[in-house]
């Protein structure tokens, strides 16, 4: 029986969402074709996850334990994938697309001499490998994709499905690893985080995004209060990560961030076709500007068409009266 | 430093498209130089201007590359590469991949600098895939650069945050387009560039032959991204539609 295997991706002592999205997907995929839905965990604990991951389906659990994946090193991280796929020899290994994914993603699928195919919206198991539609053209227009091959490395872009829980059994097997400091090849000085608590874009369930409408203190305190309320990550246009006004590890389009949240709440974005490819798989979109003709009311689903000064105080008290 | 960068033509995004039956029909005069090469070229030629060594170029692309070439060379690179092939050919990132590993491994060079993806395709596979085969040290979306003696010092844009990553030279490295704004040539560099040499290579002076370019993923068509529905905008006293919305937000579409 050929295997569905899933990189199960550990940020800040979590189980990235979106790695479960994949995985409650190839375990639909295995149960409807027969296939066997495993997993394999990479962290410098990974014990402590395996509870939540075979929650959703998975019969099999590879760790691989090593305090190196305490930061995003990409040839640690190669080299532990490359083991577990040795190992285990899947017909089809997916990956949510995150940045650090996104760092190993072809030099693995070269290394591996792998058929592969990057951020994808959707897939499905053919008789000779994957099929997947993927945005392209800045999320302007869908592919469909042919990729023939055993195995076929796929990453999948977050939101593009529902965790669905399917708690099962799971035998879970540790794999041997190690690396020496010198086998990097390069060297992780620091990481530069912004300051304070930020919610992952890529986990939020609701995100206020700031564009350049937002000029001010007195627009970031609105921004960051309506964040609060609503229990929200902050995201920003490029034109606002570029000039400073918000850390760039919050900018989202086709550069930064693709996000899928629940609620999208756009503030002062005019809607450019990259911050737009961004944000289009939102469920539900409000858009706040106070240019009727603004592009952002072209993808929205609640436009208001009004000055952010003017519009937020109200919308965020309202929103507090609901919230209580 | 001796930078060579890989740049690519690929459609303007911006251009009007059309699709029929499948097929996606573009004015195929509109090619630009992708972004984010444009990026890495600009950084690497502040780079060199700030610390000296040369920059060269290379793309693999059908004849009307060589505009592309022309464009990087206008911004100040001294070299072009031009790699012809027919424009008909099926080639995914793992071509593009055996091509320039089979061009570079030929060469003389420091760094390796890509875009991190095309802006037609947004695959960003090809940087990576290069450094396997030619066994470098890499990393991808870098939004700066420095060096400092015989190591290449990238910023890189992370999940949580920005790694400041050190390499040791020859390495590869993919770029952001946040890094900088790439130069628009000017007239001096247009003029310049006509003078500038591009050597054009075939595919079989790199000793590679259809069979080793098999893409093994293929787009068999291209459909429209379903439209959203039709929304509601609200225009007028700031207090009542700002309540409308939140309200709205609660009963109608239920999200929070």
């Amino acid at each position: 029986m050929s295997t569905l295997l899933t990189y199960v991706a550990i940020a800040d002592g979590k189980v990235k969402r979106s790695s479960l999205e994949v995985l409650s997907h190839c375990k639909h995929l295995a149960d409807a074709g027969g296939y066997a839905c495993e997993a394999v965990i990479i962290d410098e604990n990974p014990e402590r996850f395996t509870d939540v991951v075979q929650n959703y389906g998975a019969s099999k659990i590879y760790t691989i334990k090593h305090s190196v994946f305490s930061e995003h090193h990409n040839v640690a991280l190669i080299s532990a994938l490359s083991k577990a796929l040795g190992a285990i020899n899947p017909s089809v290994f997916a990956i949510s697309s995150t940045e650090s994914t996104k760092d190993v993603l072809g030099a693995l699928a070269a290394n591996q001499n792998a058929a592969v195919v990057a951020d994808v919206a959707s897939f499905e198991i053919t008789e000779d490998g994957v099929s997947a539609k993927r945005p392209m053209m800045a999320a302007k227009i869908i592919g469909n994709v042919e990729v023939k091959g055993s195995p076929v490395f796929i990453s999948v872009r977050s939101g593009s499905y529902d965790l669905v829980e399917n708690p099962t059994s799971a035998e879970v097997l540790s794999l041997d690893f190690d690396i020496a400091e010198n086998d990097l090849r390069s060297t992780l000085r620091e990481i530069i985080t912004a300051t304070g608590d930020t919610i992952d874009l890529n986990e939020a369930e609701a995100i206020v995004a700031a564009g350049r409408g937002v000029k001010d203190e007195e627009a970031k305190n609105l921004i960051a209060e309506l964040a609060g309320v609503l229990n929200a990550g902050i995201g920003a246009s490029r034109a606002l990560t570029e000039s400073g006004v918000y850390d760039p590890s919050l900018q989202i389009g086709q550069t930064g961030k693709v996000v899928s949240p629940q609620l999208y709440i756009a503030v002062g974005i005019s809607g450019a076709i990259q911050h737009v490819a961004g944000m289009t798989n939102s469920k539900v979109i409000v858009a706040i500007n106070k240019d009727a003709d603004a592009p952002i009311f072209e993808v929205a689903d609640y436009g208001i068409v009004g000055d952010l000064y003017k519009i937020l105080p109200p919308f965020i008290e309202e929103l507090k009266k609901i919230k209580n | 430093m001796k930078f060579l960068v890989s740049i690519k033509m690929v459609p303007d995004v911006y251009a009007p498209f059309q699709i029929k039956d499948g097929e996606l029909i573009m004015d195929g005069d509109r090619m630009v130089l992708n972004a984010y090469d444009a990026s890495a070229v600009e950084e690497a030629l502040v780079l060199t201007e700030k610390y000296g060594g040369d920059v060269e170029v290379v793309c693999v692309g059908p004849a009307k590359a060589s505009e592309t070439i022309r464009k990087a060379l206008a911004m100040g690179a001294a070299k072009g590469h031009h790699i012809v092939t027919t424009g008909t050919e099926n080639l995914d990132s793992g071509s593009y991949a055996t091509i320039l590993a089979k061009f570079f491994d030929g060469q003389e060079y420091n760094i390796l600098s890509f875009g991190k993806q095309s802006q037609d395709t947004d695959s960003g596979l090809t940087g990576g895939m290069v450094a396997t085969k030619l066994n470098l040290p890499y990393t991808t979306n870098a939004v700066g650069l420095d060096i400092e003696g015989d190591k290449l010092v990238v910023k890189r844009q992370g999940d949580t945050g920005q790694e400041m990553i050190e390499l040791p030279t020859p390495c590869l490295v993919t770029c952001s387009n946040d890094m900088n704004e790439p130069r628009i040539p000017n007239l001096k560099g247009i003029m310049a560039s006509k003078r500038k040499p591009i050597d054009t290579i075939n595919l079989e002076d790199l000793g590679i032959d259809d069979s080793d370019l098999l893409a093994v993923s293929m787009v068999t068509s291209y459909e429209y991204v379903p439209a959203r529905a039709a929304g509601k905008k609200f225009e007028g006293e700031p207090e009542e539609i700002a309540a409308k919305v939140a309200q709205l937000l609660d009963t109608e579409a239920n999200v929070l």
